[in-house]
């Protein structure tokens, strides 16, 4: 046995070496392209929030400050969008979660007819190019009198999150183990205390993950915003289309690029346990 | 007497069977009741905010002609097609839906195959940095490309470095800013869903077909491609979708002409205020990404009933 492995590992060896280094020599030239095509934008944007002045062929900003910060965050049209972004998000992410979670439970355990349909029916306005479909409710809205309110702009972005919403924790639902539950219930537990103790701990961690990726979805959504709420119900991302393309000066826009990337840096910190637990594939129906 | 008893034994057994078939039946009739109950909220909303108005744009678009009321014309759908620019911005859409595709494609494969055999700790940054996008919002990437693009943006200050800058000609407010965009956003995604299914295929089928001899391309031809068709179809129907009615990119990073059916009809809607003919390119571009749609809603379905035989 021990021979048989010695007289074979040498080529093996060599062969294994040459293809390690190919393999990691091909993982290294995508690293410094992805980071020059990755890093290189999003720094541009951390640079150009923290310049004063920033002249041509200089690689850095030629003079820098915070000044820019006050300025941006003092302007009206930025401390009315503020307030009316948070408000929106955290107003209809509350509202996503009471009408889903209880409709994820029922496709993951109860047995209705059309229930497959029905589930699949989400996927359809993944299925469709967002956008479109906002000029069609848009038109619906204008007779309703919906254009430029609050309502109007949560009903859109409602309807946004569902997909993530009703997936995510159905694909959890099922997973949950019955045995331990029928355990928990031969022993004499309530319903209620198996549903508390058994079977939300373990679809606790997708749940909070839909409720992270639609918080911070909704914070930047921006076609529904932009068609249903212009022109008095403004949120951030929106006001930012003036800024970005008809604007001399660039710090406007990376400041509220960054202001906008904040929440993000939460769904970042957890970004590691998000995708291994394979939440966001699951949102996709993959 | 015995056989009398048994008599009396099974007809109380039948009793007993058919209480518990009763019981069964009210049992299941409330878990359907109440899981209609529960899923009413979501599918109100579903109907009322997306398949209605879809509807409706289909049939004010068909009905609303200059003919009047009642009858069903097709006249707005004919104009489309018939004015040139309609026409050359659909075409517009499709080049650059399909080349960002192609280059997301090329990007992302050797990539996903490469973090499927890697598990080396660059392999680790390589994920870490390719996932960064998926966190940066839409209208801030745009953004942040429009700065490192443009004529002496960060892009051009680096290659002057290494004395390139007067090879550089800004893909900003050109066709190509609007491929760069497309897939710098698409990378996340489709990485994400192409390494799913290769971590799908276990160690042992590709080591055993080394065993018999196979190579690197003849594994990868035979075993991985076959068995991530199914990943590869859901990455390139999504990325279709939603490049075919992306908005803020082109937008922001595009040519003022052609423009993509997401900004025409933005523009049809809010710049020339006219609601009907922004609907016709709407229900356009929902035909054409519904057909794709389809093939992405049935791959989802076969995975989703396959998932249902082994949870009961």
């Amino acid at each position: 046995m021990g021979s048989q492995t010695a007289a074979r590992t040498l080529p093996q060896r060599q062969a294994r070496q040459r293809s390690w280094v190919r393999r990691e020599g091909f993982g290294l030239v995508a690293l410094v392209l992805l980071v020059i095509g990755i890093i290189g934008p999003i720094s541009t944007v951390l640079l150009w929030s923290f310049a004063e002045q920033w002249r041509y062929p200089a690689l850095f900003p030629t003079r820098w400050g915070v000044s820019y910060w006050a300025e941006t965050l003092s302007r009206a049209d930025i401390r009315q969008a503020l307030p009316t972004s948070f408000i929106a998000t955290l107003l209809v992410t509350l509202l996503s979660a009471l009408i889903c979670f209880p409709a994820s439970y029922a496709f993951a355990r109860l047995r209705f007819r059309g229930r497959q349909v029905l589930l699949l029916s989400y996927l359809i306005t993944n299925a469709l190019p967002r956008f479109g479909l906002y000029v069609s409710i848009a038109v619906v809205f204008f007779r309703l009198n919906l254009i430029g309110t609050l309502a109007g702009v949560v009903l859109i972005q409602l309807l946004n999150t569902l997909l993530l919403m009703i997936w995510i924790p159905t694909s959890a639902f099922q997973g949950v183990d019955r045995a331990l539950e029928e355990a928990a219930l031969d022993v004499g537990a309530s319903p209620l205390r198996v549903f508390v103790q058994i079977t939300l701990p373990q679809v606790y961690p997708a749940l909070a993950a839909a409720l992270l990726l639609t918080l911070v979805g909704t914070f930047y959504e921006t076609y529904g915003a932009l068609l249903i709420g212009v022109p008095r119900v403004l949120t951030i991302p929106v006001i930012m289309f003036p800024l970005i393309n008809n604007q001399p000066v660039p710090q406007y826009g990376a400041i509220l690029s960054l202001i906008l990337f904040a929440p993000s840096t939460l769904l970042l910190v957890f970004a590691n346990r998000l995708l291994r637990g394979g939440y966001l594939t699951a949102g996709l129906g993959v | 007497m015995n056989a009398i008893k048994a008599v009396v034994n099974r007809e109380d057994a039948m009793r007993a069977m058919n209480d518990v078939n009763r019981r069964m039946k009210q049992r299941r009739r409330r878990e359907a009741i109440g899981g209609y109950l529960l899923v009413a909220p979501p599918t109100i909303l579903i109907v009322g905010l997306f398949f209605l108005p879809a509807l409706q744009s289909f049939i004010r678009t068909i009905t609303a002609g200059e003919a009047g009321a009642g009858g069903i014309s097709f006249a707005r759908y004919s104009g489309f097609f018939q004015s040139s620019i309609a026409r050359s911005n659909l075409l517009f859409t499709f080049n650059i839906t399909l080349t960002s595709i192609v280059i997301l494609f090329a990007i992302c494969f050797p990539i996903a195959l490469y973090l499927r055999f890697s598990k080396s700790r660059i392999a680790n940054w390589v994920l870490s940095i390719a996932m960064l996008p998926l966190f940066v919002p839409g209208i801030m990437s745009s953004y942040a490309l429009i700065r490192f693009l443009r004529p002496r943006g960060m892009l051009m200050t680096m290659l002057n470095i290494f004395g390139l800058a007067s090879f550089y000609a800004t893909p900003y407010l050109k066709p190509l800013g609007i491929v760069i965009g497309l897939v710098w956003e698409g990378i996340p995604f489709t990485l994400l869903v192409l390494t799913a299914g290769l971590s799908q295929i276990g160690d042992a089928v590709i080591e055993s077909a080394r065993d018999v001899g196979a190579s690197n391309w003849q594994v990868f031809l035979h075993i991985l491609l076959p068995l991530i068709r199914r990943a590869a179809l859901i990455a390139f129907c999504l990325n279709f979708i939603g490049n075919f009615g992306a908005y803020t990119i082109p937008y922001l990073l595009g040519p003022a002409a052609p423009q993509t059916m997401g900004v025409y009809m933005q523009q049809t809607l809010q710049g020339y205020q006219q609601p009907l003919d922004a609907e016709t390119q709407a229900v356009i571009t929902f035909a054409i990404c519904l057909m794709i749609g389809l093939f992405y809603i049935r791959a989802i379905a076969r995975s989703q009933q396959g998932r249902e035989d082994i949870h009961g």
